[in-house]
């Protein structure tokens, strides 16, 4: 499972060409102690009601939710080492670490 | 007077450049994106396919981008620069635009007439540039409410050279059935650093411009042979057709980008 959110972070980080109905999450540091995270599908499908996990750096869940109607969600950005989870289902999975969500 | 007149004439012939299109480029290198940035806008009217004369662009008229239908008013953001093009020096403009959200970029430039001597006319090339960060698409197949511009038909920022490249020709917001369109390729990529022509990967074959013909529902297709950036000019297109008492050209450019498929 770990292993396959990894590969789906590769894959997502990496600048391979999105085909059909690979998910897409970006996230930014709003400068103002929150951080909003956008998705999609690359056929331009929706991703509202995705479920979004934000993680600390032990693995613990320290928010979640799902993706808004416009594929948006926001949260409060977490002290320390975070990740953010887009958990579209099995091989739609993209994990954002912290350190590379910037304003 | 005559005599000079013929010079030049000869000369012309005698260097055997065929003469092409203007063609209004706005232009950045890379369409798309991975990464929020500031994007590099040039604006440069051109001979882009033979590397060519440059010309004097005048303050554009607008300059705006459409980003999932929402419109916003660049004009602000544009400065003045000098093109050193390759046979002269010309007036052109810049402008760096903030990209951040994922999606398509619609650039639209309606630039000052341009007065051209030699035929007595003025030109304005109405111009849409495409950018996609993320890859999500989001609204390029979509008009932007130019009173005349093309609306690709095939995703405008990676067309797989070798395939083909269709648009539709609309003027008031309706197809226009066998208007003309002139075909470039951009062979001098600008360097944006250096606001001059970068070195050439192609140069102009025998027989003048390139040109399709769009079919009873104002739609065109051309085979795009090789990556890199392609112009369509959609000559005479437009609603407007005098300005200041002489005839006005309003045209409408699109820029497309091919890749290899490697």
């Amino acid at each position: 499972m770990r292993i396959g959110a990894f590969i789906a972070a590769a894959i997502g980080f990496s600048v391979t060409p999105a085909l059909a109905h690979t998910p897409l999450f970006s996230c930014y540091d709003n400068g103002d102690g929150t951080v909003l995270c956008e998705g999609g599908f690359s056929d331009g499908s929706s991703a509202s009601n995705v479920p979004i996990k934000v993680k600390n750096g032990d693995g613990e869940t320290v928010a979640e939710g799902k993706m808004d109607e416009n594929s948006e969600f926001e949260f409060d950005k977490p002290d320390g080492t975070y990740s953010v989870l887009f958990d579209g289902g099995e091989g739609h999975q993209i994990e954002v670490p912290g350190d590379e969500i910037v304003e | 007077m005559k005599a000079i007149l013929f010079a030049l004439a000869a000369s012309a012939a005698f260097l055997a450049s065929p003469a092409l299109a203007h063609f209004q480029l706005v232009y950045t290198p890379e369409v798309n994106l991975e990464k929020p940035g500031d994007l590099p806008l040039k604006m440069i009217f051109w001979h882009p396919m033979e590397n060519g004369h440059a010309m004097d662009m005048g303050e554009p008229e607008e300059f705006f981008v459409v980003f999932k239908g929402e419109r916003q008013d660049l004009a602000p953001t544009l400065e003045p620069i000098t093109f050193h093009g390759a046979e002269n020096e010309a007036k052109a403009f810049e402008a760096t635009v903030p990209v951040k959200r994922n999606g398509d970029y619609i650039f639209a430039l309606v630039p000052a007439p341009y007065y051209e001597q030699s035929e007595d006319i003025y030109i304005q090339q109405l111009t849409k540039s495409f950018v996609n960060k993320g890859g999500i698409p989001t609204g390029w197949n979509e008009p932007v409410g130019l009173p005349t511009e093309i609306v690709p038909l095939n995703k405008p920022t990676n067309i797989v050279a070798g395939s083909t490249f269709s648009g539709v020709l609309l003027s008031d917001g309706k197809p226009v059935p066998g208007g003309e369109i002139e075909i470039e390729y951009m062979a001098a990529e600008p360097d944006i650093d250096a606001d001059r022509p970068g070195d050439p990967t192609a140069s102009p074959m025998p027989g003048g411009a390139l040109v399709a013909v769009t079919d009873a529902d104002g739609e065109f297709t051309f085979g795009v042979p090789k990556a890199g950036f392609w112009g369509f000019a959609a000559l005479g297109s437009g609603p407007v057709t005098e300005h200041e008492g002489k005839e006005l050209s309003q045209d409408a450019v699109i820029w497309v980008r091919a890749y290899d498929l490697n």
